[in-house]
């Protein structure tokens, strides 16, 4: 029988996510240990918050917990790094290691035979790095020459010059990896009074899922008693680094910066200010108003400079939660000829929600959704489930986060739009960077957000 | 081991392939539809009309003549679609209360696109392609080297020989008869392989195939590919490209068989013993002994007419690319004369098992369940082959590794690519020719 095609099918109501409950164990030596449920048999997945990251970089050691993190799988007291991939590769593992403003996050993937070795080999790395001296000056190179590599990536450019014009000298302000000056200046004792202060498992969460819950139960409440104890680590009691207020912070003078880039055929945008925490009660209305203005294929940026306009591959706004209050970013990249019409139509957009314009019930009606009908999908992977748990861990959220969060969503009105509107953006706070060939500097004088400060890429790569 | 992924398959009678995997543990379902063409069915002149179809199809159809992202969207679901020179494929990932919505829309744009598609369309979608263009490859360092490397591996005339997203002046040319003729030739259901997969009865989802795609009439055959076989061919082995880059940077490219072609999981197994993880032996001589490159990677690309292995390598600063390609010449000498040995080999065999297992844990979206059963069905001719693949690497040895190497990797019939930063074409392998880009 054919179907109607007259019409597009209604879409069925969507199921309840209920996110799976967490078999906590500990604290064991100071860690906690947990457990998500998933019926995944094939693979395990682990992962280790470390709940300080570059927010903990102390002055002049910029890129210090990068660093860190960086070296623990190249060497162990136990291995050398050769042979701790060795292992990483027999049972299928592969590890990732990601550092940000707040958080070192260690993880393994892994063949689920191997999931008593894949817990084994995390746990070493995290405890035990050798910080060899000779591999810290190998690393060191490395990562200073990757560095220099990325002044030649626009994007790279322009996150780098955005971040600090919003945050002047707060740890948000830069990226975890840190100036080419302060990793060619951090010792290996730097290094390792990083580790014995930050890597304590006291404050650690260690969070399995999947693996054919062949880490349950008992099982999992060894894991803590095989850690060592804190007062073990030597150096333990050092002063541990945090993130402050983000009020503490100064923004960089110049609303308005400007990066030349001789040859380039787009010009790099950054349009945004300070944010909101990730904690914060109005998270799901910010993120719905985020939708209409910019946070889907379909928003109001995005109709409007690609679909309309043609000016660009894509546009596209985020307000990243932090502990702190993060980044609210605008993203794009444009034909370099259309660049000040560009940064005119998306300082108007965002300002013109806030008043001119408010999220209409039409608009909500459609953005809503987009947050909540397919909410599930994000909980699909162990890896994705584990992802999960360790951010409620992060950011001191509830247990429930997940599971109410389609109907917070669904609460969030016009009014409750608007507020969030009004509250979080912020047109006269407004911040641009535009990374672009040298002959559009001119018409960049004529936007209304004051002369353009002009910057060599060099200043963001030292 | 990994396991087959059940499912069953229908065949429509206008040859539309249907093939259900049962996955009830998420709320979700992935509808996942290939088409079997990408750039090799285009021919010199008029390149890009693959990619170009893959913005085009987002566009509307006779029924909803406007975006396709915002009714998936306001139903709770994820979508796109890619362009390889093989094929192209456009997924949606929805809550399993919208699977019809997902049918009804990719079927109207499967048999009603055409009289929705207008000449304003085409120059909006055509301004974004070359916007496309210039963030992911113009203005992206080394983003135009495998571009180059491609054409002058395969001739002019072979399928192979033009970048997916096709040369600009191409793309500039299109007119709206050119690609409503393209996509009549190619955009039907006897070219097409449909799966669906998560949270539905299997008799349910091949009803409502059934009931959006079975009016569409079956399409013309499409005319078969011609290719030459690539080899050395009489063009220079060293090539030389300038480009906005802080350091020199080595392509080595040979060709290979086509995927699931002999030797090729063998050549996936080499890849990894060279550069997967960092106890890989090319990783250890050029970062950890010898310091001479800051990284390294090597992948057997296998593709549907033909295979490239490709090692690709960055010059720590003051060295050069000669002392990269010296060493990666010894290594794989080395494996081909003496093979992996029993320890890399396993290590080798679970990596890739572990990768494959990853990517199958999700139903939907590039490499998911539903991706893979279209990729056997269309390549293989069936969805079940996930078994036989992986059986591929179970059954290689070490000498059949090194065999592979010897048969494949000689520098006979290898190419070079030397990118370097603009002005210092003295930092490329000595003998290289500066080549054009388009």
């Amino acid at each position: 029988m054919a179907v109607d095609r007259g019409r597009l099918p209604p879409v069925g109501a969507p199921a309840p996510l209920l996110f799976p409950a967490i078999e906590r164990r500990g604290p064991s030596n100071g860690a906690r240990v947990w457990s998500v449920a998933h019926r995944e048999t094939e693979l395990v997945s682990l992962v280790l918050l470390v709940p300080f990251g570059s927010g903990a970089d102390p002055p002049g050691c910029e890129g210090l917990a990068a660093f860190t993190a960086d070296l623990l799988d190249d060497g162990t007291r136990r291995r050398a790094g050769v042979d701790l991939h060795d292992e990483l590769g027999r049972i299928g593992g592969r590890l990732a290691t990601d550092v940000t403003s707040d958080a070192t996050v260690l993880s393994i993937t892994a063949l689920a035979r191997h999931a008593r070795d894949a817990l084994a080999l995390l746990v070493e790395l995290a405890t035990e790095p050798r910080f060899d001296p000779q591999e810290v000056e190998r690393v060191r190179a490395l990562r200073i020459s990757r560095i220099a590599q990325l002044r030649h990536v626009a994007a790279a450019v322009a996150e780098r010059a955005f971040l600090r014009s919003v945050y002047g000298t707060h740890p948000y302000g830069r990226l975890p990896a840190g100036t080419r000056t302060a990793l060619a200046r951090i010792s290996v004792d730097d290094v390792r009074a990083f580790h014995a202060t930050h890597y304590a498992p006291d404050r650690w969460t260690l969070i399995v899922a999947g693996g054919g819950d062949r880490l349950r139960g008992s099982e999992l409440a060894a894991v803590g008693s095989t850690l060592p104890p804190p007062a073990a680590s030597p150096g333990g009691g050092g002063k541990r680094g945090g993130v402050d207020d983000v009020p503490a912070a100064r923004p960089s003078p110049g609303r308005l910066t400007f990066v030349a880039r001789p040859g380039a055929v787009q010009s790099e945008i950054r349009i945004g200010h300070v944010g909101i925490e990730r904690r914060a009660a109005d998270y799901p209305a910010v993120m719905v108003m985020n939708m209409v203005l910019g946070g889907q294929f379909v928003s109001r940026l995005n109709v409007n400079l690609r679909e309309t306009r043609g000016y660009t591959y894509g546009v596209r706004t985020a307000f990243e939660g932090r502990r702190r209050q993060g980044p609210f970013t605008l993203q794009t990249a444009v034909d370099a000829a259309v660049t000040a019409d560009a940064v005119r139509e998306a300082v108007r957009e965002i300002a013109e929600i806030r008043d001119v314009r408010p999220v209409t019930e039409v608009e909500l009606a459609a953005a809503r959704p987009v947050l909540t009908s397919g909410y599930a999908r994000n909980f699909e992977t162990p890896g994705q489930l584990a992802h999960a748990a360790m951010r409620l861990a992060l950011f001191d959220l509830p247990d429930d986060e997940y599971s109410t969060f389609v109907a917070r969503v669904a609460g969030v009105d016009a009014d409750a739009a608007a507020r969030a509107a009004g509250r979080r953006l912020d047109p006269d706070a407004l911040r641009a960077v535009v990374v672009g060939p040298p002959e559009i500097r001119p018409a960049l004088a004529g936007l209304a957000l004051g002369e353009p400060i002009e910057a060599a890429v060099d200043e963001f790569f030292r | 081991m990994l396991p087959e992924i059940p499912h069953v398959k229908v065949t429509l009678d206008n040859g539309l392939d249907v093939i259900v995997h049962e996955d009830h543990h998420c709320p979700i379902v992935a509808v996942n539809l290939w088409y079997h063409v990408g750039s090799k069915n285009e021919r010199p002149g008029r390149t890009g009309f693959a990619h170009l179809f893959e913005h085009l199809m987002f566009e509307g159809s006779a029924h909803h003549d406007s975006g396709y992202f915002r009714p998936l969207q306001e139903a709770g679901g994820t979508l796109n679609g890619s362009t390889s020179a093989d094929r192209t494929n456009y997924w949606e990932v929805v809550p399993r209360g919208a699977l019809d919505r997902a049918l009804w829309m990719e079927s109207d744009r499967m048999g009603y696109l055409l009289p929705a598609l207008t000449r304003e369309k085409l120059d909006t979608q055509r301004e974004v392609v070359l916007n496309e263009r210039r963030q992911s490859y113009e203005n992206r360092p080394y983003g135009l080297a495998s571009m180059t490397l491609m054409a002058a591996r395969y001739a002019p005339e072979h399928p192979y020989h033009w970048p997916v997203i096709g040369w600009p002046d191409d793309v500039r040319a299109a007119t709206l008869e050119d690609v409503r003729e393209f996509f009549a030739t190619y955009y039907h259901p006897a070219n097409a392989s449909l799966a669906i997969a998560g949270d539905v009865d299997a008799d349910d989802a091949i009803r409502a195939a059934r009931a959006h795609f079975e009016e569409i009439p079956a399409g013309p055959e499409p005319p078969p590919v011609a290719a030459s076989v690539p080899g050395p061919g009489d063009g220079p082995a060293r090539l030389l490209l300038e480009d906005r880059v802080e350091a020199p940077r080595l392509y080595l490219g040979w060709p290979t068989p086509r995927l699931f072609g002999p030797r090729d999981a063998e050549l996936d197994l080499a890849a990894a013993v060279l550069s997967g993880g960092k106890s890989s032996r090319l990783y250890r001589a050029l970062l950890h002994e010898r310091r001479l490159a800051i990284d390294v990677t090597a992948h057997q690309s296998s593709m549907e007419i033909a295979g490239h292995f490709i090692v690709v390598a960055t010059a720590a600063p003051g060295r050069t690319l000669a002392e990269l390609e010296a060493v990666i010449e010894e290594e794989i000498g080395r494996l081909a004369s003496d093979g992996p040995t029993a320890g890399e080999l396993e290590r080798a065999r679970s990596l890739l098992e572990a990768d494959s297992a990853r990517q199958r844990q999700s139903v939907g979206g590039f490499g998911g369940r539903s991706d893979l059963l279209n990729l056997y069905n269309v390549y293989v001719g069936t969805p079940a082959y996930a078994a036989a693949d992986f059986e591929r690497y179970l059954r290689a040895t070490p000498d059949s590794v090194a065999a592979a190497a010897r048969a494949d990797l000689g520098v006979g019939s290898r190419l070079a690519l030397s990118v370097v930063p603009a002005g210092r074409g003295d930092a490329a392998l000595p003998g290289s020719t500066p080549v054009e880009t388009r």
